[in-house]
């Protein structure tokens, strides 16, 4: 990738000027400060390989010896600097009240002045010289590191290791020094290679200027001062220290994107090639079963991960009738709030791609008459823009977390008559009255005031029930809930649970469950849909999967909620499944769930196992479901 | 009775509520209200809300990692409100934390060998060897093993992590853990395991425990006494038997009656009692009782006065007024 290439030269770069300006003493070069007064700006040539200045000097020993002040000045600087802003913003951050106000206003006073008048000013009053250009250099930057160090403190000190440091009784000396700075390491090495470009340029500027490295001492700056005057007459004399600053500089800030992606693995995205437009050609007139409104065949999800693509859905089926609630059920991992995304076409751009399968949907009253082709649509297959018709009118969704369809800074009355209004013309007093409706119709009581209100003025129950009335508003037929409640308390979870149930009944809408917690599936569910590391492994009514479970995985969740009983017995045990959900990217051969499984045999690990049919309506993926 | 190894009186926590020069006063919220409860050694307590509840709260400010607004909390006869800042630190051996989250409770950048090894220390300085095999031992209380020395957090799963956890609180040999929701972060399957884990180790260390949950099926299972806690404030604890056959506080009983049980037939045979609205702001709580607001029991007396915790007998206290609700629980 160019990006690579640019970024070894840029490291190839400065570890040749690097080495240059270290080596430069040893070097066979001629003496930097020795003037030939008869070969003033002479041509290149074996003994002075890029001419000579306006003294008659070498250029090249002269840019050498050049970048051994300028990187000395700008790398003291930057780690004088470093240590003591990093201290200042370590303390400030960690206490916090009296501490950061002494370490961190002085140095709000540093920053309202501009860098190059405070150094103006006091090379002024000291006189020039490396020494002080060094320490005025590493007092400017020091805020800079300061407010890293500050902010990343800040954000670290809330983490509970933090507080774990202090529960085990360490000093605060030790807490800031092993356990915080390590964290905050990263951003500071970023702002490190930042300040040595600045200290480059800026020592440059005013050696130019006269007011920092003093002749006849080489320093780039002092060179582009020399050469300035000569520029039409000999233009290469001012090209090459110009040429070392520039290049120095960009190779810094290069090396400092490299460190910055080192250390924000998150910045690091594979992506997927952009969709072609024939990839999944439409498969010809698939419609949903007879009855069924929503029928998901062989689902394969992909998902990109900087280690590799990972199959998120691998052949996902299940169905869902009109007033029907069907549950999936998983752990993380198990695909089950994927399978919501791919329904709704709103898995992240680029990231995941739906591989395979198809997912049929029949519109309002298909799915009596049997589904005529026209009527069912292929939602892993319609192009954007008709699923966006598609969103909110045919199929709503209600996520965990409300705040995720909520935009923090609009009342719930504008949110709420915008979606009116996307899904169909009224005016603005018609939609304000439809969505007094709606909120009422969400038991949310005092809908006029609460329509004025910010999402942020509601408590987390109220807040969901006005997702839930923007996820309803556009008369949708079918919704998928990503665990609604999980976010809420139990008694609220309570209510939630009864409102969905009643929407689902009054409106005959289809509902898709998706929740981890087996004692909500008991409660609302229909049917249940069991999901293990992308898979179905078992798919049935909801009494069948709770009084007869198949799969081995199904009745070890099963057990293995702690259930009331006598509390007498202190050694009893909760049953648990074994060991943990495999890695994603290294599946077990065979069956998925077989290296957890108390039954396991060897065949279980030979092939993978299909879908059974175990009874009306019942299916299961194991190999063992009769015996066991 | 022997002297509690843990006794609390009326611990008050406030946050906020004094304006600074550019920020007008807010009121205080009472995250803490007034808690007062003894943890004999070797007993586990539940301490069961819901969120806001101040619960949490209880558990930092029990162990001095928020200070208390005021109140008496006194570990072993000592008086921790009172203790210096380097007792407080050898103190804190004596009592470690669990958090909820396995992912941000360990540090990312520090390896197995130095997260337990730092708790290890505490007993004292070792020889390398030595502080290495107490670590190993460690890891294998907590079904980890040797081959997990030089790993970083990131490496493990929640599980694995919780696991983690734990074994760095047991390192220190403390004799009060406070395990605040250790397992609500974790999956189904995991959970047991995790909690099999927590119960089979305080069996065998007998450490005293404050098992901080809002699931009220894990608090049963490990706890020997409940405390229920509403808006900061106690209003029922019994033995653990007791509360949850014979809850008296209607909250106890709401929450009872909203745990959702895995019996479909049964879920779906019983009559949807539910409780109204959601917990009010702990910065304006109501007057008297903080649950009357949502209680279907409400008199007017609720309102007057804040009703104080009263002993039924059997080490039952509850915080209700009526004693004339008697709906048995389904």
């Amino acid at each position: 990738m160019a990006k690579h290439v640019t970024q070894n030269l840029a490291l190839a770069f400065l570890a040749g000027i690097v080495l240059l300006a270290i080596l430069a003493p040893v070097l066979p070069l001629p003496d930097p400060i020795a003037m030939d007064v008869m070969n003033r700006h002479g041509s290149p040539s074996f003994a002075h390989l890029l001419g000579a200045d306006e003294f008659g000097r070498d250029t090249l020993s002269r840019i050498a010896f050049g970048a051994r002040a300028s990187l000395a000045v700008a790398f003291i600087a930057a780690v004088l600097a470093g240590v003591a802003g990093v201290a200042l913003g370590l303390v400030g951050g960690y206490f916090g009240g009296w501490p950061e106000i002494l370490a961190m206003r002085p140095l709000d006073v540093i920053l309202s002045f501009p860098p190059m008048l405070l150094a103006l000013l006091t090379v002024a009053l000291i006189g020039p010289g490396t020494e002080t250009l060094t320490v005025l250099l590493a007092v400017l930057f020091v805020p800079t590191y300061a407010r890293v160090a500050f902010g990343e403190t800040l954000s670290v000190r809330h983490h509970e290791y933090v507080e774990a440091a202090r529960a085990l009784g360490h000093t605060a000396p030790r807490i800031l020094f092993r356990t915080i700075l390590s964290n905050v390491a990263g951003p500071i090495l970023v702002q490190f290679s930042l300040v040595v470009a600045a200290c480059i340029l800026l020592e440059s500027g005013l050696s130019f200027l006269g007011l920092g490295v003093t002749p006849p001492e080489s320093s780039w700056g002092l060179m582009i001062r020399g050469a300035r005057p000569y520029m039409y007459q000999a233009p290469m004399q001012l090209l090459w220290p110009c040429l070392a600053l520039v290049l120095t500089v960009y190779s810094v800030n290069r090396v400092c994107d490299m460190l910055r992606d080192r250390f924000d693995p998150k910045a690091a995205v594979l992506w997927f090639p952009a969709p072609r437009k024939t990839a999944r050609a439409a498969s010809p007139a698939a419609v949903p079963a007879m009855g069924k409104m929503l029928d998901v065949r062989g689902l394969v999800t992909e998902i990109a991960t900087p280690r590799g693509v990972i199959r998120a859905l691998d052949g996902v089926s299940f169905s869902v009738r009109p007033g029907e609630t069907v549950a999936l059920v998983g752990e993380s991992g198990s695909g089950k709030s994927m399978t919501g995304l791919s329904i709704m076409q709103l898995l992240p751009r680029r990231v995941g791609r739906i591989a395979g399968g198809e997912i049929l949907y029949a519109r309002e009253g298909a799915e009596r008459s049997g589904a005529s082709a026209a009527a069912a649509v292929d939602l892993a297959r319609i192009p954007a823009a008709r699923m966006r018709a598609h969103r909110g009118q045919e199929i709503g969704m209600v996520f965990q977390e409300p705040m995720a369809c909520l935009n923090p800074v609009y009342t719930v009355g504008f949110q709420l008559t915008e979606a009116l209004r996307a899904h169909g013309r009224m005016t603005k007093a018609e939609a304000r009255a439809r969505a007094e409706e709606e909120l009422r119709r969400v038991g949310i009581p005092d809908p006029a005031r609460r329509l004025n209100d910010y999402p942020h003025q509601l408590s987390g129950g109220m807040r969901q029930r006005v997702a839930i009335a923007i996820a309803l508003c556009g008369r949708p037929r079918l919704l998928i809930a990503d665990e609604p409640t999980t976010a809420l308390d139990v008694t609220v979870q309570a209510q939630i649970l009864v409102l969905l149930d009643d929407i689902r009944k009054m409106q005959g809408i289809g509902l898709v469950f998706i929740t981890h917690n087996l004692g909500v599936v008991a409660e609302i569910a229909d049917r249940v849909v069991v999901m293990y590391c992308g898979q179905v492994v078992e798919d049935g009514p909801v009494e069948d999967i709770f009084y007869r479970p198949l799969h081995p995985y199904t009745r070890g969740l099963i057990a293995s909620v702690p259930q009331d009983g006598g509390s007498a017995d202190k050694s009893r045990q909760l049953f648990s499944i074994p060991g943990t959900v495999p890695n994603p990217l290294d599946l077990p051969p065979g069956c998925r769930f077989a290296p957890r499984c108390p039954e396991a045999i060897a065949a279980c690990t030979k092939a993978p196992p299909a879908m059974e049919a175990a009874g009306a309506g019942h299916q299961v993926r194991c190999i063992r479901w009769r015996e066991i | 009775m022997t002297a509690p190894l843990l006794s609390v009186r009326n611990l008050v926590k406030l946050y906020g509520g004094r304006g600074g020069p550019f920020s007008k006063a807010a009121a205080a919220i009472r995250a803490v209200d007034d808690v007062s409860f003894d943890i004999a050694s070797g007993e586990v307590v539940g301490l069961v809300g819901e969120s806001g509840s101040g619960k949490s709260t209880v558990g930092r400010t029990v162990l001095r990692l928020n200070e208390p607004t005021s109140g008496a909390i006194s570990f072993d006869g000592e008086e921790l409100t009172r203790a210096t800042p380097a007792r407080m630190r050898a103190l804190r051996r004596d009592m470690q934390i669990i958090f909820q989250d396995p992912f941000s409770s360990l540090n990312p950048r520090a390896r197995v060998e130095e997260i337990i090894g730092e708790a290890v220390d505490l007993r004292g300085p070792l020889p390398r060897g030595e502080r290495r095999a107490s670590v190993v031992r460690m890891l294998e209380h907590v079904s980890l093993s040797a081959d997990h020395l030089r790993r970083f957090p990131h490496e493990f799963s929640g599980g694995q992590r919780q696991r983690l956890s734990i074994g760095r609180a047991l390192a220190a040999r403390p004799r009060l853990i406070v395990a605040d929701e250790p397992v609500a972060a974790l999956d189904v399957s995991i959970q047991a395991q995790i909690m099999n884990l927590i119960a089979a180790l305080q069996r065998e260390t007998q450490v005293a425990m404050l098992f901080i949950s809002h699931d009220l099926g894990l608090v049963e299972f490990i706890a020997d006494r409940v405390m229920v806690m509403y808006l900061g404030r106690v209003v029922e604890t019994a033995p653990t038997r007791e509360i949850y056959r014979r809850p008296r506080h209607p909250y106890t009983r709401a929450l009872l009656a909203a745990t959702p049980s895995i019996d479909p037939r049964a879920a779906r045979a019983r009559p949807r009692v539910l409780l109204r609205g959601e917990p009010p702001s702990p910065a304006n709580p109501p007057s008297g009782c903080a649950f009357r607001t949502r209680c279907a029991f409400a008199l007017e007396a609720c309102a007057v006065a804040r009703p104080a915790l009263r002993d039924i007998g059997g080490g039952h206290q509850h915080a209700c007024l009526r004693d004339d609700i008697d709906t048995p629980r389904v």
